[in-house]
């Protein structure tokens, strides 16, 4: 079997470039050391929400401002017509999940601690707890579910600065008996999925909460059922109902993993997990082939294109060592945003932004990591999501827009460069 | 010296302490255990500076067998004394001594000479016995020696005395600061203490006050006009994810920096350092010292620069030199000062117990209290060489699997808010009702929450809801005391970010920034 594009990483930025690949009509191989921080992240996908201390309504008017004062951001190199058009695509490839909003205007989605932060899109089991609008809301905890704290979530969103009044409350339900008396979000989404557990959630809903209350719970309501469950539970209780993410392990995030990699799958790519790109065989500036450690051995594949969707220090795709050191781990690209010496890595104010924080590769237009000179260092290289430098992610939440914009802009960019795969030639 | 002021409130005992680290609590609990009534005061929560800062070992005496064998002595007495009356604070980790290949091995006979000349109980094993037990341990090693050093928990030292002595009449007061010193003539009479949780200020009126504050001493002795010079010598640990070690591991050679690696609970530390500062609130991390004791731990566990460092702190050692032209300071050993101050500067009722190391708080403790009796209408037994601490009543030493054991019976039981530590819901809850306290770090140094490998990213969300749910903070104070312990627990861990560690810490990032959004919390 040989493939037109390998894409190292399975995470948003990866899955997201091998679908656009695939339906493309590439052959892709998408090549990972695990799952991917999707399964981390709340599975919204976050454009931009602060530009500095200025929360944003609308993306797609403040991201040319932040890309007028940060020329080095992801976003740079994605074109805002591009951006658009990958939100939209994004969404139809996400049907399953009915992802709701735009690039034009933020949700404002309430966090496990009550903080109204801003998306772009949500998918329809979330996008509910918008509050823009204001309104009486009543946050619903589970006895046993330590990831969830409902009376501080109201309580602090009966304090916060939204547009509209709120008024807000917690409730907590006992569920019916387990033997297990430390519930993770996993454990409570797999009784969705199987035991009907729906039935118990609108019976205790269906008195106790007002016709005009919006109910917030948390993020657990099914794996492979999670939308389902949802519209079933609005369906019954005739009332607006919301998830809310919370930590890791992320249910929403899982689900839209799944998502992506069965249309993957279902359209012919390959993904294969537990293994470890190590490097490129490379010529005349292109690299011909891609070095992946497996159980057995190390397999060179063979390549026309590469999108390099690593992430960065938390997933691996960036490490420093102990001695001040950073590398991309994969292709040994250069880096930037480097601090200047490497005695200063981080501050000793944790909210401070971190000398090392803005660290990753740099890129042209098409986004390929490019060397000191700008140069692309190797022409059929793409790079996509977190491994980017030039931007702070979690302050300006926005590491799931620039894994979207830049898994797309990626795929478009080996396109346009390969319109014609070797594998279609060859049929 | 602070004027009489009769609109404060008061309160009286024959004792008052300053100071709540080992030796204040040590104090404390001694003198309740006499029988005086007794209050102690520390400005911060106990055992908040040099206590619960240090490396955590409890000395065979082999450190000092060949340098200073009257510590040596006093180590290993203390050593035996500590195993049974503070046995839960106690893990019965074993010691070894191995010379590497940087160390000269013929130090090895002077280190035995040594150990038989104090009566540390040393014995030289063969390098693949002490291989077999630590098989992470350089296997380039030449000679190893076992000694019975230990692994002490400082924190549950600290209040395992508070509340032994609370138990015995004491009152131990936290986050209380002691403004000024009450002098009436040649005698201090009490001190002017303000509460730094509530902004009361009153007046504490004791026969006899003992100045507990190690490397502070100096401060509070000056409010009565009397000169402690203690310097404060800043050591520098790093607790590493894991036991890479079971044992402590000494390299066998003159005390040196970064020498010793020893399990604590679930990790390990290596240490340390020593430099002098001239403020001990001031302790600066320098990335030289981490690079120092990261080479040094590589000489003793090959890979130590790849191993995840968790969290590197400094403490101050409280290090005495009299420089007072007075024969008789009483000074017991060279490895603690008692200062009379009514024989020093002819201020009675004030005594200065300052210098030691944690291993011999008791005996220290001791010492200050035998000190006392003379102004206090004569002498009377000591009994901590005897009587258990609150918590370890049964002699049992305390074991890594203790948190595990107590789940096992009841597995699904409830709630474990901090897996990395195996902290249960009803555990936190208790805690925070007992010690009725709104801080997110008090609870850490009661449970050593936020203290594994995740440092913090999971459990402090949850301690958060819960400290909430319980109506012991309104939003904005729970609020509060999460960003604020994210700040404190940053101090720790910037400096020594690298590895693996750093994927952890971006983790805990997401978690806090990108899911929570903590930056926007209204406080």
């Amino acid at each position: 079997m040989s493939y037109d594009t390998v894409v190292v990483g399975a995470g948003l930025a990866g899955l997201t470039a091998a679908l656009r690949l695939s339906e493309r009509g590439h052959r892709v191989l998408v090549v990972a050391r695990g799952v991917g921080a999707t399964h981390l992240a709340p599975a919204t996908v976050d454009v931009l929400g602060y530009l500095g201390d200025t929360q944003v309504a609308s993306p797609a008017a403040s991201v040319p401002a932040l890309v007028s004062t940060t020329p080095n951001h992801p976003y740079a190199h994605v074109p805002t017509e591009q951006l658009a058009t990958s939100l939209e695509w994004f969404c139809t490839k996400t049907a399953a999940l009915g992802y709701a909003g735009s690039v034009d205007e933020n949700l404002l989605l309430p966090t496990a601690l009550g903080v109204p932060k801003p998306s772009a899109l949500a998918p329809r089991s979330m996008s509910g707890g918008d509050l823009r609008a204001g309104g009486r809301f009543v946050f619903v905890g589970l006895k046993g579910f330590k990831d969830f704290h409902p009376t501080l979530i109201a309580d602090n969103l009966n304090h916060a600065r939204l547009p509209n009044p709120i008024e807000a409350r917690a409730l907590e339900l006992t569920p019916p008996s387990s033997r297990l008396g430390d519930l993770s979000g996993r454990v409570i989404a797999g009784r969705f999925d199987t035991e009907h557990l729906i039935d118990w959630l609108a019976g205790a809903l269906e008195h106790g909460v007002d016709l005009d209350e919006r109910i917030g719970v948390p993020a657990v309501l099914g794996l492979r059922s999670g939308d389902a469950t949802w519209q079933e539970l609005e369906k019954r209780l005739q009332r607006k109902v919301f998830e809310v993410a919370t930590l890791p392990p992320s249910i929403p995030g899982i689900r839209l993993s799944d998502v992506l990699s069965s249309a993957l799958r279902d359209g012919g790519a390959r993904i294969v997990l537990g293994v470890r790109a190590v490097g490129a065989r490379a010529k005349g500036g292109r690299v011909e082939a891609v070095e992946v450690v497996n159980a057995t051995g190390t397999v060179s594949y063979p390549v026309s294109s590469v999108v390099l969707a690593s992430g960065g220090f938390a997933s691996g795709g960036l490490e420093l060592d102990s001695f001040g050191a950073t590398r991309e781990t994969v292709f040994g690209l250069p880096l930037t945003g480097l601090p200047d010496t490497d005695r200063v890595r981080f501050t000793p104010h944790y909210f401070d932004t971190q000398p090392l924080a803005t660290a990753g590769v740099a890129t042209d237009d098409h986004l390929r990591p490019v060397d000191s000179s700008g140069s692309p260092v190797y022409e059929n290289l793409h790079a996509a999501g977190a491994i980017l430098g030039g931007a702070t992610p979690w302050k300006e939440k926005s590491g799931t827009g620039i894994s979207v914009a830049t898994g797309y802009a990626a795929a478009e960019a080996v396109l346009t460069s390969a319109p014609m795969p070797a594998s279609e030639a060859l049929r | 010296m602070a004027a009489q002021n009769p609109s404060l409130s008061s309160l009286e005992a024959d004792v008052l302490v300053i100071g709540g680290g080992s030796t204040g609590v040590g104090v404390a609990r001694d003198a309740a255990l006499r029988g005086f009534s007794t209050i102690l005061v520390e400005r911060r929560d106990l055992a908040d500076g040099t206590t619960g800062r240090f490396h955590g070992l409890l000395h065979s005496g082999g450190r000092y067998a060949v340098k200073d064998p009257s510590a040596a002595r006093e180590c290993i007495a203390e050593n035996r004394i500590l195993r049974v009356t503070a046995a839960d604070c106690v893990e019965d980790t074993g010691g070894l001594f191995v010379s590497t290949p940087w160390d000269d091995p013929e130090y090895g006979d002077q280190f035995l000479e040594g150990c038989r000349a104090t009566g540390v109980p040393a014995e030289e094993i063969p390098v693949a016995e002490a291989l077999r037990r630590e098989p992470r341990v350089n296997p380039d090693i030449r000679r190893a020696f076992l000694v019975p050093d230990a692994a002490l928990d400082p924190w549950k030292l600290v209040w395992g005395c508070a509340r032994s002595a609370e138990e015995h009449g004491a009152r131990i007061l936290p986050y209380h600061r002691v403004l000024d010193l009450e002098v009436d003539g040649d005698r201090v009479v009490g001190a002017h203490v303000r509460s730094e949780r509530s902004g009361e200020e009153f007046r504490i009126h004791a026969t006899v006050v003992i100045n507990a504050a190690g490397a502070w001493a100096g401060q509070i002795a000056e409010l009565a006009h009397c000169a402690v010079n203690v310097r404060a010598g800043m050591g520098l640990m790093i607790a590493m994810n894991h036991r890479l070690v079971h044992m402590c591991v000494n390299r066998c050679k003159r005390p040196a920096d970064g020498d010793i690696l020893l399990p604590l609970r679930t990790a390990c530390v290596i240490g340390t350092t020593d430099v002098f500062v001239p403020d001990p609130d001031q302790t600066e991390i320098r990335q030289d010292d981490i690079d120092l004791l990261l080479d040094e731990g590589e000489k003793l566990v090959p890979g130590f620069r790849q191993a995840r460092a968790l969290h590197a702190w400094a403490g101050v050692r409280p290090l005495f030199e009299d420089t007072a032209k007075v024969a008789d300071t009483r000074d017991v050993t060279r490895s603690h000062a008692l200062l009379d101050h009514s024989s020093r500067e002819g201020i009675a009722g004030f005594l200065t117990i300052t210098g030691g190391k944690t291993t011999t708080f008791r005996l220290m403790a001791e010492a200050a209290v035998d000190a006392a009796c003379e102004q206090l209408g004569g002498p009377r037994p000591c009994t901590t060489a005897e009587v258990p601490l609150a918590g370890s009543e049964s002699h049992t030493l305390y074991q890594i699997s203790h948190r595990l054991a107590a789940r096992e019976p009841v597995p699904q039981s409830e709630e474990i808010i901090c897996e990395c530590e195996l902290i249960t819901r009803s555990r936190l809850e208790d805690t925070i009702k007992q010690r009725d306290t709104t801080s997110l770090d008090d609870i850490r140094r009661l449970l050593r929450l936020a203290m594994g490998p995740c440092q913090g990213g999971f459990c402090i969300y949850r301690a958060a809801g819960i400290l909430h749910q319980g109506g012991q903070v309104d939003h904005a104070g729970a609020n509060q005391t999460l960003l604020d312990f994210l700040e404190e627990r940053w101090k720790g861990v910037h400096p020594i970010l690298h590895g693996d560690q750093l994927r952890q810490a971006r983790l805990d990032d997401w978690i806090f920034q990108g899911i929570l959004d903590v930056e926007h919390l209204p406080v």
